[in-house]
């Protein structure tokens, strides 16, 4: 008997990078944001092979909740092949051995940073958020360990007052992504920076998200089937971009979110968001069978 | 196929990556080791802000990554991180510090003498051009003191609270394996003083600048004289499962101590890091003695500046607003143009 | 010393507001001592005293920012019972956002100065749970009006606004939810006299027509005899003399407030 035979032999890298004790407290953390919707949760955030702010909190969601056999689809504003996606997409799949997707059907689970895919998820998946800020109060009070405080108190006093005095202002509430939410009727959150038309999806959702914010070191969590509600006056109705009537130059796919294509001749054109819905509505006008998820949002209009 | 979704971007990535490797070339073992060698306060440096001592794996991440300073730290985190703690070394008092350079402004003397030690401080920053020309530039030798200083030295703080001029903090006896640990814990607040003390250790060093100097230029509340600076080595004592202690190596030290007077007493900062780095330990000592009763959102407050003297997380925040930023812009610009049209006179075009 | 003086009641009912015994010290200054109060439905109290006598750090606890040392606080209201004091920070918060109103000297300490002053009305109205865009602007407007505060100016920030303008949406943010309680720290000072005497109609106005109750604190005896049914005079923290204000300004017992009296005289 000697050491050698005692022990593993010494490896430079643990599976899925991090180490037993960094995900054992992030898996603690997932279930007391589970427990607790929309809470946020303190955790050590470990540093990863990236720059914090990259999505290094998603990571080290992904790299604890990962395994051989999860298909991980990785998307950064809508698109797979975004570069900083690819780089994450690659990682992931080099220290876990899992296999990679760009089909929201395929995903077992799926990370994204500034967006939630057009087809439905279903109980099965988990969407991992990249969250730059989780402080849905840092506008109206930078300081977190009072902001900690509000929360605690449900004191979103100052949070309403903002949307007030941005009507009173601009005659609309000028909020544009990371649409401040209450969730399930107790904690205001910050969806991260999704779009407007990307919050209703969260409401009542079959799967389940997780918010994570590296640098800012919080994990947050919407259960299945919880209640997402943007904040909004009970006569100011919530609007999402008026996306709802564009149509993709290159894929045709109408009714969804849309990047803006400024044009040489001052107009602009526009493409779908979510690239692989795109790609998958191009292979079928070409007559490859292509298998389409039932999309959240139906001729523009969310069903 | 009409439309081919392109894949360029994870080429793109891959090629950027060697573009910026292949302009240093090799990495060698050789490359490594004079690194090392030839810029011991750079890796000072780096290792006090990765807080991990390894010469050797420092002086790796610097050749790795080019110099880019952040970088090599974050390379050094993120390695650092995945490893095991194997062992809590026991507690050091400054008087058991072996000392290479210890000074006080504060007395013209003080117990155990001024040892100026290596330093910069008095010399004439002439840029030694001559190498450029072929010269070798030679240090010259160092004629050794009459009498040698004593290597260990008292904590003029001590003295001080003998004399009644100082209260020191109260003695805490938490057990080295019980000290909280910021790289395994979220840091919050109120802070706890042992995570304040790391994270100041761990602290970029421009950042802790940039934030002490504010304070001392008058954004602080007290003015800091130097009580006691020292460079020294801190002796390494780990307990063998059966008991017996012994060393396992000395490890390079830096701390400063500041004071400023405060009623009949005076007021204390600490600060201290691993590797010698003066500026950072003098400014985060600064930080440290402003901070008690600091305003919330000041430069001196706690929060404010343990959040913003983190070099991981500032310059990784930094560099992040590289990446593309298009959803979120649309969805303001929609809210920006439908506002416009709201208040313009003009009415909406026709669907 | 402790002076008890038992005043006369104008009305026949249960005090709204009781104070009994508090006391706050700041390290070795002693802000309040043992002063105890009563406040009827309805009526005014009026506070005097020179400047650092503990009139505003008494109207803080009674407010509940402040914790005394000592002493007990009670309203007589259905929501709460029991002593004030003891309730936690959420309790303190809703019942202060519900049902008491403070306007301070310095309107810093009571505004928002950036956000819009119909803002700084509506904010209350949304801690208390409102949540109807077009209520909070007429219920905003309305407090305005009632505050006599220009109403074209409505959406002005108060940093843009004079001393007096700040002081009418300190009111009106005060009265918008029709509080119980109405504290008021020298509400006037710092005021020019013709602007003084214009917030002093408007709240003696508002007091007739809504039968608010009111605290009120002044170094200025002007300003309480214009409004208090009854005065407390106090000197160093302590209640020196109380009683009904014609009472006080006509036949001051004390000798401190012999003096103040006929020093304003
Ligand atoms: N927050 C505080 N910290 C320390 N001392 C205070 C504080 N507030 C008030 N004091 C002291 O308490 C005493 C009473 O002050 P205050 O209540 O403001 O008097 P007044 O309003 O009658 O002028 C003064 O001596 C003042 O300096
Ligand atoms: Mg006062």
């Amino acid at each position: 008997m000697s050491l050698s035979t005692l022990t593993k032999d010494w490896e430079p890298m643990s599976y899925g990078f991090l180490d037993a004790s960094a995900k054992r407290e992030i898996r603690r953390k997932m279930l007391k944001a589970v427990a607790v919707p929309g809470c946020q949760m303190p955790y050590a955030s470990r540093e990863v092979p990236m720059a914090r702010g990259w999505g290094t909190g998603g990571l080290q969601v992904s790299l604890t909740l990962i395994n051989p056999k999860t298909t991980v689809k990785v998307i950064d504003q809508g698109a797979d092949d975004s570069v900083n996606a690819a780089s994450i997409r690659r990682f992931l799949s080099r220290v876990s051995g899992a296999p990679t997707t760009l089909d929201t059907l395929d995903a077992d689970l799926i990370q994204s940073r500034h967006r939630i895919p057009e087809e439905k998820l279903r109980e099965d998946q988990v969407l991992v958020l990249q969250v730059p800020n989780p402080e849905p109060l840092r506008p109206v009070q930078p300081n977190m360990s009072i902001a900690r405080q509000m929360h605690a108190d449900a004191d979103y006093g100052r949070m309403w007052l903002q949307l007030y005095e941005q009507i009173v202002r601009s005659g609309r509430v000028m909020q544009g992504a990371s649409y401040p939410s209450m969730v399930n009727g107790r904690h205001v959150m910050t969806p991260s920076p999704i779009p407007r038309w990307d919050v209703p999806k969260l409401h009542m959702a079959k799967h389940l998200t997780i918010l994570s914010a590296g640098r800012e070191k919080r994990i947050h969590a919407v259960p299945p089937y919880t209640r997402v509600e943007p904040l909004v006056f009970d006569d100011v109705p919530y609007k999402v971009e008026e996306h709802g009537d564009l149509t993709c130059f290159r894929s045709g796919a109408k009714g969804f979110f849309m990047n803006e294509i400024p044009q040489d001749d001052g107009s602009s054109t526009y493409e779908i968001s979510d690239s692989e819905y795109g790609v998958k509505t191009i292979k079928q006008a070409e007559g490859t069978e292509t298998a389409f998820g039932e999309s959240w949002y139906q001729d523009g209009e969310m069903s | 196929m009409a439309y081919v979704a392109t894949r360029g971007g994870e080429r793109a990535i891959e090629q950027s990556e060697r573009l910026f490797r292949s302009a240093m070339g090799e990495i060698t073992e050789d490359r490594v080791a004079e690194i090392k060698k030839a810029m011991p306060y750079l890796i000072d440096r780096v290792m006090g802000e990765a807080s991990l001592y390894d010469e050797d794996l420092a002086a790796l991440a610097l050749a790795q990554t080019g110099g880019e300073l952040f970088e090599a730290v974050l390379v050094l985190r993120a390695w650092r991180t995945t490893q095991p703690r194997l062992h809590v070394a026991e507690p050091i008092g400054q008087d058991e510090l072996f000392t290479h350079r210890r000074i006080s402004a504060a007395f013209k003397d003080i117990p155990g003498g001024q040892v100026l030690g290596p330093t910069l401080d008095y010399s004439h920053r002439v840029l030694a051009t001559e190498v450029l020309n072929g010269s070798t530039y030679a240090p010259e030798k160092v004629d050794a003191a009459d009498k040698p200083s004593p290597a260990y030295q008292p904590s003029v703080a001590v003295w001080q609270a003998e004399n009644d001029l100082l209260d020191l903090p109260e003695r805490d006896e938490t057990r080295p394996e019980d000290i909280p640990d910021v790289t395994r814990e979220p840091l919050l607040f109120p802070s706890k003083r042992a995570h304040t003390l790391q994270s100041l250790a761990r602290a970029e060093t421009g950042g802790a600048l940039a934030l002490g100097y504010a304070a001392m230029r008058g954004y602080g509340q007290a003015h800091p004289t130097v009580n006691e600076l020292r460079l020294a080595e801190a002796e390494i004592t780990v307990t063998h499962p059966k008991g017996t202690q012994f060393s396992a190596g000395r490890v390079k030290v830096s701390q400063a101590e500041v004071v400023s007077k405060k009623g009949e007493k005076l007021e204390l900062g600490f600060a201290a890091t691993m590797g010698w780095n003066e500026v950072k330990c003098i400014s985060a000592a600064t930080l440290d003695l402003n901070s008690k009763g600091a305003e919330k959102g000041s430069a001196t407050e706690e929060e404010f500046y343990l959040y913003h003297t983190e070099g991981v997380e500032s310059s990784g925040f930094c560099i992040h607003f590289k990446l593309p930023h298009y959803v979120t812009f649309q969805s303001s610009l929609d809210a920006m143009r439908n506002a416009k049209a709201k208040k313009s006179p003009k009415p909406e075009p026709a669907e | 010393m402790t002076i008890a003086i038992e005043a006369p009641r104008l009305v026949k009912a249960a005090p709204l507001l009781t104070a009994q015994n508090v006391s706050k010290n700041y390290g070795d200054v002693q802000a309040v001592r043992n002063v105890s109060a009563e406040v009827f439905p309805g009526e005014v109290l009026g506070i005097v005293g020179e400047s650092g006598s503990g009139k505003s750090t008494f109207l803080r606890m009674l407010n509940l920012e402040e914790t005394p040392d000592a002493g007990t606080y009670t309203l007589d209201l259905p929501e709460v019972d029991g002593n004030l004091f003891e309730l936690d920070r959420f309790a303190r918060r809703m019942l202060c956002a519900k049902r008491i109103g403070i306007v301070y000297q310095n309107p810093h300490l009571g505004l928002l100065m950036k956000h819009s002053s119909s803002g700084n009305v509506a904010e209350r109205l949304l801690v208390a749970g409102e949540r109807r865009f077009s209520v909070l602007r007429e219920k905003a407007q309305e407090a305005l009006e009632a505050s006599e505060f220009p109403i074209e100016r409505l959406d002005a920030p108060p940093i843009e606004l004079s001393g007096g303008m700040q002081q009418r949406v300190q009111l009106a943010k005060a009265i918008a939810l029709e509080p119980a309680l109405l504290l008021l720290d020298e509400p006037t000072t710092g005021l020019d006299v013709s602007v003084q005497a214009l917030v002093l109609d408007t709240l003696k106005r508002l007091q007739q027509e809504r039968k608010i109750t009111m605290v009120i604190v002044s170094h200025d005896l002007g300003v309480i005899r214009t409004l208090a049914d009854r005065v407390m005079v106090m000197r160093r923290g302590e209640v020196v003399e109380a009683g009904l204000a014609d009472q006080i300004f006509q036949d001051p017992q004390h000798a401190y407030t012999q003096q103040l009296v006929h020093a304003k005289l």
